[in-house]
């Protein structure tokens, strides 16, 4: 039996991996290391906002950042060798272009590798993501300021992953909802530490910290006694995806497929309307999850996580392929395979403007997937949005899809979406809601390591 | 649709290594056997002795399979099961160049059966699309009585 080891120091892991910070304004800067002492220099100055997992009491910061580096980053912005890097897991190394990883992800279509980042630059350019927060506008602003001079001081390269060199900003929607209209971020694991003895469980802390090997079944790695384990330690892995969101499309679809719930159920096209937007997610847009509030929203329930499914193994209340029923199918029985559910730490914001201010804007979600284990976390989440295959009861033949998130094209998939009702059941197809515009997968470092980053004499 | 693995591993030419080598290939399906039908995900595998050019003695084994989905995603299954961790390390003990560091984790699993992995998905012919779970349930269904499927409103 493994004993449970004493948890990571707060001061050394990087505060958004244990926190999600509620500042109304981020923006997520992209970079290229020309040079390990260009890394270094830029890192060093970045030091004095970057933010760890202490609490900061009534002392909220005003400005504050985090730093990301994909492999190719570590490699360009340390001594690490390739000898040292072939130990972490094959999947970061890849990254999210590899066959293995769209064997998962399965951007397909306008989705595909070759189109991302706007054709800006090649995602293996990619090393470093410096995701930055503030109160207020002006606050922002002046991070932002800082660490593009920091950059172009240190000659460090800045990369756009948006059409016409956009930087990803976060666009304040009312009641921290995404373009779609749906509350954002309400599920997030505890991150508590495991208990000598208590029973397994998979949102604790040493499921997404890497190097403390407490008997997970996800193991974060590397955790072994050398310059890799050494480096990846206290750090968190972080899938770090921007996904365009057709808002026209999705209201469209809520339009046609209004009438045929109206004929069934006998509700106002309104009501309806909502009733379905609220069957492809499992939640009501303000939050309530179907399975305490079937009939219509309650804001008493709009944060509610006190639930499962298995009272409701017929779909009545929330579809099998919501897609909050799939990225956490919380109580139900899995394929021993897909077990434990994997959970993920989100900590993602919109970007674009929203439709009714400019209906021509790019415009989605900046998503941060926090995790141990990129394959066995985050890709095998992905998976099962693409193909549910991961359960009984999901998926009679094992071929639907995630209502909301998955790609449409994947081969012998069913693009079919049912909603049970005691009238009998409402079936419609399920067009493609979303674009990949980028994908990298990153390592969100301990303070130390970056600490380290930035001390080379190079 | 399925991908393949194909794990080649050069193994020690000495007289214990080798018999090992054929037990382990003996052995492959009696201990696996459990575990893969538990998996639910693989079609097909098999250990193969790849004999000298000599014509005597092991040169490598080959732990070939065809599954459904991402490689990778999957492993922890494999990795945090006794008799195909076993199996896999077995492969490990013998191998010519061991890994280095030794497989203790689920991170050195997946480097070591990357690494020694010599095919990729577009490798593969496959006369079918199904999953290994849509051809149980067909079995499944085809030795169960007929019944009347439920039906849906298509808007």
């Amino acid at each position: 039996m493994t004993s449970i080891p004493a948890p990571p120091a707060p001061s050394n892991v990087q505060g958004l991996i244990v926190r999600g910070y509620t500042h109304p304004y981020s923006t997520h800067m992209l970079f290229h290391f020309p040079s390990r002492g260009a890394a270094a220099a830029f890192v060093q100055a970045l030091l004095p906002y970057l933010q760890s997992g202490e609490d900061w009491g009534d002392a909220k910061p005003v400005m504050l950042l985090n730093i990301s580096l994909t492999c190719n980053g570590i490699q360009a912005a340390t001594a690490l060798t390739s000898n040292d890097l072939v130990q972490f897991p094959i999947t970061f190394r890849l990254g999210p272009e590899s066959s293995d990883s769209q064997q998962a992800l399965f951007d397909l279509g306008g989705s595909a590798p070759a189109n991302w980042w706007a054709k800006n630059f090649k995602t293996a350019d990619l090393h470093c993501v410096v995701h930055t927060y503030a109160l207020d506008a002006a606050s922002m602003d002046a991070i932002v300021t800082h660490v593009a001079n920091a950059a172009q001081t240190a000659g460090v390269t800045e990369l756009f992953a948006l059409a016409g060199n956009l930087r990803l900003v976060q666009v304040q929607l009312p009641d921290e909802k995404i373009h779609f209209g749906y509350r954002d971020g309400i599920s997030e694991p505890a991150l508590s530490w495991p208990v000598e003895g208590e029973p397994y469980d998979s949102s604790t802390l040493d499921n997404f910290v890497i190097g403390y090997p407490t008997g997970s079944p996800f193991a974060p790695g590397p955790s072994g006694n050398n310059a890799a384990g050494q480096f990846a330690k206290d750090g968190c892995y972080n899938a770090f995806r921007i996904i365009a969101q057709d808002v026209a499309g999705f209201e469209k679809f809520l339009d046609d497929t209004a009438p045929a719930v109206t004929a069934k159920l006998g509700m106002s096209t309104a009501d309806a309307r909502e009733w379905i937007a609220a069957k492809l997610v499992g939640r009501w847009r303000n939050g309530s999850p179907l399975e305490i509030s079937p009939d219509a929203p309650d804001p008493a329930t709009c944060e509610s996580e006190g639930f499962g499914y298995l009272l409701d193994m017929d779909g009545m209340k929330c579809p099998f392929a919501a897609h909050t029923r799939v990225s956490n199918p919380r109580d139900q029985q899995l394929f021993p395979a897909d077990e434990p559910v994997p959970r993920i730490i989100r900590r993602g914001a919109p970007y674009g403007a929203p439709a009714d201010v400019d209906p021509n804007a790019d415009r989605g979600l900046i998503g941060l997937f926090l995790c141990g284990a990129l394959a066995a976390q985050f890709e095998l989440v992905y998976g099962w949005m693409n193909q549910n295959t991961f359960s009984q009861v999901f998926s009679p033949n094992f071929d639907t899809q995630d209502a909301v998130l998955a790609n449409r094209q994947v081969a012998g998939v069913d693009t079919s979406f049912t909603m049970p009702t005691a009238k009998g059941a409402i079936q419609v197809t399920l067009p493609q809601f979303l674009t990949t515009r980028g994908t990298a997968y990153c390592l969100l470092p301990s303070i130390a390591s970056l600490e380290a980053v930035a001390a080379q004499a190079v | 649709m399925a991908n393949p693995l194909s794990m080649y591993v050069p193994i020690k030419q000495d007289a214990q290594s080798q018999a090992i080598a054929a037990q382990l290939a003996t052995q492959f399906v009696s201990n696996v056997q459990a575990t893969l039908d538990q998996s639910q995900i693989v079609h097909y595998a098999k250990m193969v002795l790849i004999p000298n050019p000599s014509g005597s003695g092991t040169l490598a084994l080959l732990l070939s399979t065809e599954f459904d989905g991402s490689m990778n995603s999957y492993l922890k299954f494999f990795w945090n099961n006794g008799s195909t961790q076993e199996a896999f390390a077995g492969l490990a003990a013998l191998a010519l160049v061991p890994p280095d560091p030794p497989v203790t984790d689920l991170t050195g699993f997946e480097t070591f059966v990357n690494a020694t992995n010599i095919s990729q998905p577009a490798d593969l012919y496959q006369a079918y699309t199904k999953t290994v779970l849509q051809i149980n349930a067909t079995v499944a269904a085809e030795q169960q009585p007929a019944s009347v499927p439920d039906t849906a409103d298509t808007a």
